[in-house]
């Protein structure tokens, strides 16, 4: 009851109209920065810091948070339209939201992402405003070997990714692990093929190599026959089938609840809710077969989970003062900077302002799906542009997205270079989801076995005495051998049915 | 050929102290750029920025803050090191200069630099959780005595400068740490307030919200003086331990930038950094202002770099 009386007085303090234009300007700034591969939302809201330092405090984290939540929006729609992910949460909506714009479908999957990502936001923000607190102090128990073992259990649902040859899929996974181990190795500090160069010192970044396995490589491909480049012969309407309503209603409430709960987890990242809610939804569906060929949980699923998982982030950050990511450490940031310390005091010395920024969330989301909705259809039209047209800027919208990662030309021929490589790799069919989800999770993996072997002096012990992470491992346990023997039934069928 | 290889050198010389001079008449003429080798955001980005728009005041000119993050720092300042030497492109310089050659991560020293100012120390705070067994530093130290090898202490990675705090205390004190890398110094403060770990020894800002939420407790600061934003916090020297650690950030241009051009940017920074903005924020984000003229900062680097490289070359890093 206290939560909802202080909700109340928050929206008093949010609904003020200077509150509302900063709202605004937030989540549109989010929202662009979204659509635009290689500055993501941590890179945004760092370099508007500086302009909030006259701003009221309350003003100032409404905005900044604005950004944060509103930049997951934004980074589905180029993975639909020019399968190039904005920012790293939506390089899984690459793999069917792209095929779904290829069927005249890129209006549906805006709609859907759009409609996904508010009943996300909106339940997420819930939980934070209901339940934050205690939860918040559970999360606090994954360590290394927590994160460890859940990573591991990350790692067991892309068996379900690998597509149609398993030794592809495996060729797949050894590629994003090799990648993932580039760079400085965390616990000695000592350099591993980085060939002398300074840029490979702190490894390769994730949405760099994603526009360039996704994006250039759907470029080059056409380029081969550039007039018979597959243009979707209309738009569909802007809603999902009939058959596809429960489907989609399922991916949606499955990706609130795992992006809720993996925000909570204190160093994680949005990506990863993402990648495991596609993986789950593949297993769970009934024709798995549609994965990858425009299937619409594929992107209601993963787009509804890095929007819960903002409002799930934010609770560390609010009730423990823990920046559990990166942009929310940024956040903090930005909290001290206006004299504000969060945590479980200022919710008590100053409710008005912490209720203030979690209802100016609940309108920063509707405002979001306000503009989001009539916009996919205006979007979508994208869709329609000749490919002579279309690539030459898709090209230089990589080009700069790339650049801006480091500003520095560095990123943009390692995207040229993983570029070609994904030419090469859709050409001798080596499925490209697994790379990047081995290589995300790969290196938190790496870090947390290295951290929780060194905090048991040597030994793997910690795996199992904890509790948590026991029984996660336990669960992956289960969801390996599930998965193997499912896949052996399903090759034996396949291959009983090549020989017939 | 002898003689006419004098020649063109001498002439050669001569066009450059023309331009220099040239260069100073009116420096600065056009925009001054500054590298901040790291992401947006941290403290070393928002320090630069601060000070990057003091300086526009006193120059007339654009100042324009670009990040080149990457390679602990190696990657930006390479890049300026190996710059025209004409004061237009600055460096934000970390401390991590004078480490890099130690770690084997760049042939970067303060040799590769001319210093146009230090602005900040980063004060160290050894961090441990509210409900502790011990209150003191000397507590502390006697558990990590009677216990060796158990108290396991957080860094913001390895070699990195907090973790090369937590060495320098253990190697001031003969006791022994397990070191625990973490990709920056938020993760660790989480993974301490979840216990996960004993103590961490990073930037006492980073620690602030965990210590007013009541969950940590501050043992010493590892600055020579008390840091303002915990008055009543001892540090180690009031605690009886003879070492002084901080981190520390400052400005640098390529190596041979003419004297004037460093001197009218010396000026500039001094006065952006007695802003009172500057001072507020430094403060608030759990840092020290501390200003050294250019003569002086190289002083202090020099120094600087024979202490961490004799720290550094006991701790067998990046082999």
């Amino acid at each position: 009851m206290d939560s909802l009386m202080g909700l109340w007085s928050g929206f008093e303090v949010a609904m003020t109209w200077q509150n509302l234009l900063y709202c605004l300007i937030g989540v549109t700034v989010g929202q662009l920065v979204g659509v635009l591969p290689g500055i993501g939302p941590t890179t945004a809201t760092a370099l508007l810091i500086p302009l909030t330092y006259g701003m009221a405090p309350v003003s100032a984290i409404i905005m900044l948070s604005g950004i944060y939540y509103g930049g997951m929006y934004g980074g589905t729609i180029t993975s639909v339209l020019i399968n190039t992910p904005g920012e790293a949460a939506s390089v899984i909506t690459c793999l069917d939201g792209h095929e779904m714009a290829k069927q005249g479908r890129a209006g549906v999957a805006l709609g859907v992402a759009a409609i996904g990502s508010f009943i996300g936001g909106i339940a997420s923000i819930l939980g934070l405003a209901l339940i934050g607190p205690p939860l918040a102090e559970f999360a606090l128990r994954f360590g290394p070997t927590e994160m460890f073992s859940l990573m591991l259990f990350g790692m067991t649902m892309v068996v379900g990714l690998m597509g149609t040859s398993i030794v592809r899929g495996l060729v797949a996974m050894f590629i994003g692990l090799t990648l993932s181990t580039i760079g400085m190795d965390p616990v000695s500090g000592m350099l591993r093929f980085t060939f002398g160069q300074p840029f490979l010192i702190s490894g390769l970044d994730l949405v760099t190599i994603s526009m360039g396995l996704f994006g250039l490589s759907e470029i080059f491909l056409g380029m081969e026959n550039l007039t018979a480049v597959g243009k979707p012969e209309k738009l569909s309407s802007l809603f999902p089938k009939k058959e596809e309503l429960k489907s989609t209603g399922g991916a949606i409430a499955r990706g609130t609840g795992l992006g809720f709960l993996i925000g909570l987890i204190p160093g994680t990242s949005s990506a990863i809710p993402a990648l495991i809610s596609y993986s789950l939804e593949k297993r769970l569906s009934k024709t798995p077969g549609r994965f990858g060929k425009g299937a619409i949980e594929g992107v209601a699923g993963p787009e509804t989970a890095n929007n819960s998982y903002c409002g799930g982030a934010m609770i560390p950050l609010l009730t423990l003062g823990i920046p559990s990511s990166p942009t929310i450490a940024i956040l903090l940031g930005a909290f001290i900077m206006h004299g504000l310390t969060p945590g479980p005091i200022l919710f008590t010395q100053d409710p008005t302002f912490v209720w203030g920024v979690i209802a100016s969330m609940f309108i920063g989301n509707l405002l979001l799906v306000v503009m989001n909705l009539p916009l996919a259809g205006w979007w979508a039209k994208i869709a329609m542009i000749p490919a002579k047209l279309l690539y030459p800027i898709v090209l230089i919208v990589c080009i700069v997205g790339a650049y801006t990662v480091s500003n520095d030309l560095w990123d943009v021929g390692v995207m040229l270079v993983f570029g070609v490589v994904g030419y090469v790799m859709k050409k001798i069919d080596i499925p490209m989801a697994p790379i990047v989800l081995t290589y995300v999770l790969g290196t938190m993996m790496e870090k947390a076995l290295l951290q929780s072997v060194k905090m048991n002096n040597g030994s793997l012990i910690g795996l199992v005495q904890s509790p948590i992470s026991l029984a996660i491992l336990i669960l992956a346990a289960i969801v390996l051998v599930g998965s193997v023997l499912a896949e052996i039934k399903n090759k034996k069928a396949a291959i009983a049915g090549d020989v017939d | 050929m002898k003689k006419l290889n004098m020649l063109a050198a001498v002439s050669v010389l001569a066009l450059l102290a023309g331009g220099a001079t040239q260069a100073l008449a009116a420096f600065p003429e056009r925009e001054v750029t500054i590298v901040v080798p790291f992401n947006p955001g941290g403290a070393s980005d928002m320090t630069a920025r601060i000070i990057a728009k003091g300086m526009e005041a006193d120059l007339g000119k654009p100042v324009v803050v670009v990040n080149k993050a990457g390679g602990s720092g190696g990657v930006g300042m390479s890049q300026v090191a190996r710059g025209t030497p004409d004061g237009y492109t600055l460096s934000y310089i970390p401390v991590e200069l004078v480490m890099h050659k130690a770690l084997k991560l760049s042939d970067l020293g303060p040799d590769s630099f001319e210093f146009i100012g230090q602005t900040t120390m980063v004060p160290a705070a050894l961090t441990v959780s509210s409900d502790a067994p011990y209150d003191t530093v000397a507590d502390f130290i006697k558990y990590a005595k009677a216990n060796p090898g158990k108290l396991r202490v957080g860094n913001s990675g390895t070699g990195s400068i907090w973790h090369i705090a937590a060495s320098a205390l253990e190697g001031n004190q003969g006791v022994t740490f397990n070191h625990i890398p973490f990709e920056g110094a938020a993760p660790a403060v989480t993974a301490l307030m979840g216990k996960h770990i004993e103590a961490v020894t990073v930037n006492s800002g980073e620690v602030k919200a965990g210590v007013d939420a009541g969950k940590l407790k501050i043992l010493a600061i590892m600055t020579p003086e008390r840091d303002p934003a915990f008055p009543k916090v001892p540090t180690l020297i009031e605690s009886g331990i003879n070492l002084e650690f901080a981190g520390w950030g400052g400005f640098g241009a390529p190596k041979g930038t003419p004297k004037p051009v460093l001197d009218r940017l010396g000026a500039a920074l001094q006065k952006a950094a007695s802003s009172d903005e500057f001072k507020n924020f430094i403060v608030s984000r759990g840092m020290i202002v501390r200003y050294r003229n250019p003569e002086d900062c190289r002083k202090f680097v020099d120094d600087q770099y024979v202490f961490f490289n004799d720290l550094l070359s006991k701790m067998e890093l990046g082999k």
